[in-house]
């Protein structure tokens, strides 16, 4: 398991929405919150390298 | 709502029998809407049946309203730029992606133009075909029937009459099974039995 740091403020904030939200941990909201920033991201690049594909074969402008 | 006031969309990636497609619905006796800019070519040896403005839909759009009743191509990307004030029936191609971009790259080095690794580009479009595919179920004005190029190729019979009745039976089913020429089928994954 690796550590990261963080803001004290917002993972007290983080913990108290974790609770709300109904996560077991605020771990699960952290771990939760990366993942799907890690999947927003790899769409952004695909659809970047989907875009660049289209204009080279003439598709798109 | 009656096919003469929506508009018919053929799409998908290039490369995944939408020049097909719009073909047999030309040949099946539907009005397809297009300029003849991009001719005919190695590529696409009965021609590309591509319209220009749809390219420029999100800038301007006003070429839709003459395309009510008729067909019109638009790749995969460009569906995204189609506004909710139109209502539309998209057939949408699906193809074996290693086929497509095994004909996508040759066409690429034609063009003498660069090309992705395969393996990458295989996953951006495997993402940008299952993004695209979750938001047309959210789309009202769409109805979308999703064609298998393979089989369409390998068992026409069935996959036109899915399209005739997706198309309130206007297009003639003979004429469009007469459309397709299977010496067009390049670029084929080779078959187990074959390697």
């Amino acid at each position: 398991m690796t550590k990261v740091g963080i803001d004290s403020n917002l993972f007290e904030r983080a913990r108290q929405a974790a609770t709300k939200a109904g996560f077991s941990s605020v771990e699960e909201l952290i771990t939760t919150a990366i993942e799907k920033e890690l999947k927003r991201l790899g769409e952004a690049d695909a659809e970047k390298q989907v875009a660049d594909q289209l204009r080279g074969l003439g598709y798109i402008e | 709502m009656s096919l003469d006031s929506q508009i018919v969309i053929v799409s998908g990636l290039p490369r995944s029998g939408t020049s097909l497609m719009m073909q047999m619905l030309h040949q099946g006796g539907l009005t397809t809407m297009t300029d003849e800019i991009r001719m005919a070519d190695t590529d696409n040896p009965r021609g590309y049946f591509e319209f220009e403005q749809a390219k420029k839909t999100k800038q301007d759009p006003s070429w839709l309203a003459e395309a009510r009743g008729k067909v019109v191509k638009m790749v995969s990307a460009l569906l995204y730029d189609l506004p909710a004030t139109e209502s539309y029936r998209v057939i949408f191609m699906r193809r074996d992606l290693d086929e497509v971009l095994e004909s996508q790259e040759k066409m690429l080095a034609r063009l003498s133009r660069p090309a992705a690794p395969r393996h990458q580009m295989k996953q951006s479009f495997a993402i940008h075909l299952d993004r695209l595919s979750q938001w047309l179920l959210t789309q009202s004005h769409m109805n979308v029937l999703e064609v298998n190029f393979n089989q369409l190729i390998s068992n026409p019979e069935p996959e036109v009459h899915r399209i005739a009745e997706f198309l309130d039976h206007r297009p003639s089913v003979e004429m469009m099974i007469n459309a397709i020429d299977p010496s067009l089928y390049r670029n084929r994954k080779p078959a187990v039995s074959d390697q």
